[in-house]
């Protein structure tokens, strides 16, 4: 076994919490410094890496805080990125208005979905979840006087200064809204309701017996990860200036749970830490001539889930470092013992 | 009088192939508790395979070609099982949704290197490829084969799992496992075997519909979609559940169609998600543990 | 002496089998009241009717004189219903104090809490109720780290940390040794004698039950065949051969 998986403890001291600080503020700087200094053509997919990153965090709350195997959350996604597409092709909507509703109306539709689908138990929840996305996918096809279906929406959706043929204005407007609302996601998880959160995913009828009501929870869970889907596929727009039906099907659900696992979803930015692999990873291949890039998906996500569940975060932690420093260590003593002692 | 006939035909035979291809994917929930993503890619290879074996349209050619294209994609679920699967039975579904998909990107690549990613087709042998006038209505005489294929199908799994000892180990694996090892029953065994005939129904659903239905890449996720659809519906674990839904998409797909054409696909998802809001559990669900 | 938790005619069907069948229960608030009764006697169905896992087919139930019958889990829990379970149902992945604490947010109704720290606040009565039921110092240990005795002992903290009225016990000592199982029942009686709890629980084990029950009920098939102070059923003859009987072939 990988070692027991365990949340990172909340109640941690005063220094602890500001080492914590550490890495994500060194992250950020380096995204900002990143956006400076690379080639265009990777400024563009840094964009799609943050907007994908924060599709991924706000679909752990429900996978890895929550315990509820979602593959509908692209419904969500997509529902932002239309009501941006939609605003502007229909009525000329301002885009700061749109982008303002976008996660309203992907929290309303998180209700709606919720409300039915969190009325079964994992399995059934997944695969109804998934009919869902699936759902909104075909009626966004079939429904092409309004969407425009399989030709998706394409045009100066968005304002001037954020497209433009430098994509620097652009990234860093994505970045700044991303990261708020990263640390509004961050906070949802520590705070009594992440803490109840994550109890009622390790064991839903103790909580009950506790006098929570898990329905209800789950519920505002769940519209809580539809409002940051929703944004995200709002920002999408920003970075790709289109909006095609495929943001809604249940591939793209999928994405974003690839992409949680590879991260890893016991630790907050974790499936952040996959977005970025899987993007850059998946270009990388295709670019490369390599092809196979599904094979190459398919053998990481085989890998991973079985020898490392705990994602790429988990192998990047403290615990795994000392661990394996201290097997080196262990390795280098007997190297340096007579032979005898053997 | 006509449409009807033709509506009903229609209804019949894609429940027909809908059926063996979720029979497969029930029986392994619900002897092993193992959600497999990857069932569609069996479905996939099968109808590939055939594709392959069955070059021309001579009549014996095609039956041998459906048999050993079951065969193979049997002894190919057998492998995977072996090596890879036994991994992830006692694993959260997250695990094994994601494992299990990664087994279908990898096989649908796989796939792609061999075949292509061009549709391919295969003709029917010529005894059965051809219209039936029934009334006023003419329909392809091969659907019949698969209404035929499913019925078969049906029967010899209901002999299978209540008359044969095979059958009833299957089924009390589900109820009490310890029970049924320490009884004497190599449950390793059984499992394998288990996961072998679900890869088989699916293969052969795969191969028997290959004359009408195009294979392509892509048809791993679409029938996917379709048999969690249609097991969901009828219970996950539960066979007659699995007639069941096959029936209920399969009508919703036919109305559908005749209505609204362009609107067909939302029915099935929104039959899936009227019976699941309804009964949570599916109409036969076998609860989970 | 007020009645805390009172059942009339209580009963539970399935299909044709009845598996709990008219029975009466009083449990008078401060007192600690036990159900015996050989397996298959209905002690764990009374007691999911008690909790609200299900719902009585027939009977009235009544805690602090309002009825609870056929209300939800959770809202039984929020009317002073707390309960430890048979099989030690912990959260694994937290730790003993997050455990604790999570109980807590949950007792101040702070579950749908997003903006406070209030779960860090509760901290210093988190490690207070852990070192009350023994686990001073294991506040950091992962919960499925803790011993199968620890464990239970966390769990009945968790049932602690919601402040109940009535603390329902389902067979604490099931799968323990004796050492083990005479820690929770010295644990449980002093609990019950410090807060003032009422204490249900059902026990199969004989000696614990006599050692630290006031008044126990017995049940058999389903019914009750006798009800009242300790001292007076175990000198019930029909107690005696319905279930002492059976122990003593068991050979106890």
């Amino acid at each position: 076994m990988t070692g027991s998986v365990r949340d990172v403890d909340l109640a941690t001291p005063r220094r602890r919490r500001v080492a914590n600080l550490v890495g994500p503020v060194a992250l950020l700087v380096a995204m900002v410094v990143a956006g400076g200094v690379l080639p265009a053509t990777d400024v563009f997919t840094l964009r799609l890496v943050v907007v994908y990153a924060l599709f991924a965090l706000a679909t752990n709350l429900l996978i890895g805080y929550g315990g509820l195997v979602s593959f509908g959350q692209a419904a969500f996604f997509g529902a932002g990125a239309y009501t941006i597409a939609l605003g502007w092709l229909h009525w000329e909507t301002s885009f700061w208005l749109t982008l303002v509703l976008a996660p309203f109306i992907g929290g309303l539709l998180a209700l709606v979905v919720g409300a039915i689908a969190l009325r079964t138990r994992r399995l059934y929840f997944a695969l109804l979840t998934l009919a869902f996305s699936q759902l909104f996918y075909v009626v966004a096809n079939a429904g092409y006087e309004f969407t425009k279906g399989a030709d998706g929406v394409f045009g100066a959706i968005v304002p001037e200064f954020l497209r433009g043929r430098n994509p620097g204005n652009g990234y860093l407007f994505i970045l700044a809204v991303a990261s708020l609302a990263a640390l509004a996601l961050w906070k949802v998880t520590a705070s009594p309701f992440g803490l109840v959160l994550r109890a009622t995913r390790e064991n839903r009828e103790r909580m009950e017996a506790l006098g929570v009501n898990v329905y209800a929870h789950q519920l505002m869970t769940f519209v809580i990860s539809g409002f940051f889907c929703a944004l995200a596929g709002a920002l999408y727009v920003v970075a790709a200036g289109s909006a095609t039906v495929e943001l809604l099907d249940w591939g793209q659900s999928g994405h974003a749970v690839y992409m949680t696992v590879i991260g890893g979803m016991y630790v907050f930015l974790g499936p952040a830490l996959g977005a970025l692999a899987y993007t850059f990873g998946v270009d990388y291949v295709t670019q490369s001539g390599l092809g196979h890039w599904q094979l190459f998906l398919g053998l990481a996500l085989l890998g991973m889930v079985i020898f490392r569940p705990d994602g790429l975060a988990g192998l990047l932690s403290p615990a795994t470092w000392s661990g394996w420093v201290a097997k080196l260590r262990g390795r280098a003593d007997r190297g340096s013992e007579p032979e005898g002692r053997r | 009088m006509d449409s009807l006939i033709l509506d009903a035909v229609s209804v019949l035979s894609t429940a027909g192939w809908l059926f063996i291809v979720s029979a497969g994917l029930t029986l392994v929930f619900g002897a092993m508790r193992l959600i497999n993503v990857a069932h569609g890619s069996f479905y996939m290879l099968g109808g590939f395979l055939m594709t392959s074996l069955a070059a021309s349209s001579a009549g014996i050619r095609f039956w041998w070609a459906l048999a050993l294209a079951t065969l193979v994609v049997a002894v190919l679920g057998a492998l995977l099982e072996v090596t890879i699967l036994r991994r992830i039975y006692q694993k959260d579904h997250l695990v094994q949704l994601v494992a299990t998909f990664a087994m279908m990107l990898i096989i649908a690549d796989v796939a792609k290197t061999i075949w292509g990613s061009r549709a391919r087709t295969v003709d029917a042998p010529a005894a059965v490829d051809g219209t039936l006038t029934v009334g006023g209505a003419s329909f392809p005489t091969y659907r019949l084969v698969i209404i035929a294929a499913a019925v078969l199908v049906a029967v010899a799994l209901w002999v299978m799992l209540t008359k044969t000892a095979l059958g009833w180990r299957t089924r009390a694996a589900v109820e009490d496992p310890e029970l049924l090892s320490s009884s004497g029953t190599n449950l390793t065994l059984l499992r394998t075997g288990t996961f072998a005939l679900g890869a088989a129904l699916a293969a052969f659903a795969g191969a028997v519909v290959s004359p009408q239905l195009a294979v392509a890449p892509g048809s791993d996720t679409s029938i996917i979609v379709a048999a969690f659809i249609v097991t969901v519906i009828g219970g996950l674990g539960s066979i007659p559940g699995a007639a069941i839904g096959a029936l209920v998409i399969g009508l919703a797909q036919t109305i559908g169609t005749s209505v609204a054409p362009s609107w067909a696909a939302t029915s099935i998802y929104l039959a899936m998600i009227l019976v699941l809001a309804v009964r949570p559990s599916g109409l036969l669900g076998v609860a989970e543990r | 002496m007020t009645t805390l938790l009172a059942a009339r005619g209580l009963t539970r069907r399935f299909g044709a089998f009845t598996a709990v069948d008219g029975v009466d229960l009083s449990v008078t608030e401060g007192s600690i009241h036990s159900i015996i009764g050989p397996n298959g006697a209905g002690k764990t169905t009374l007691f999911r009717l008690l909790t609200g896992l299900l719902r009585p087919t027939a009977g009235t139930l009544e805690l602090a004189g309002v009825s609870i019958a056929g209300k939800r889990v959770h809202q039984i829990a929020q009317r002073g219903l707390a309960q430890s379970f048979q099989r030690t149902t912990i959260f694994p992945r937290l730790t003993a104090r997050e455990s604790v604490q999570a109980a807590i947010v949950a007792r101040e109704h702070r579950s749908f809490d997003v903006l406070s720290w209030f779960h860090r606040g509760a901290t210093a009565e988190a490690d207070e109720l852990l070192a009350k039921v023994g686990l001073d110092g294991l506040g950091d240990h992962g919960s499925q780290d803790l011993s199968h005795g620890d464990q239970r002992a966390l769990d009945v903290a968790l049932a602690l940390a919601v402040k109940p009225r009535l603390l329902l016990l389902d067979e604490p000592t099931a799968g323990m040794s004796d050492s083990e199982s005479r820690k929770i029942i010295d644990l449980i009686g002093l609990l019950a004698r410090d807060e003032g709890l009422t204490v249900l629980f059902s026990e199969h084990d004989m000696d614990m039950v006599f050692g630290i029950s006031e008044t126990i009920t017995v049940l058999h098939q389903g019914r009750v065949i006798a009800d009242g102070p300790a001292e007076q059923v175990r000198a019930d003859d029909e107690v005696m051969s319905v279930y002492l009987g059976e122990v003593v072939e068991g050979g106890r």
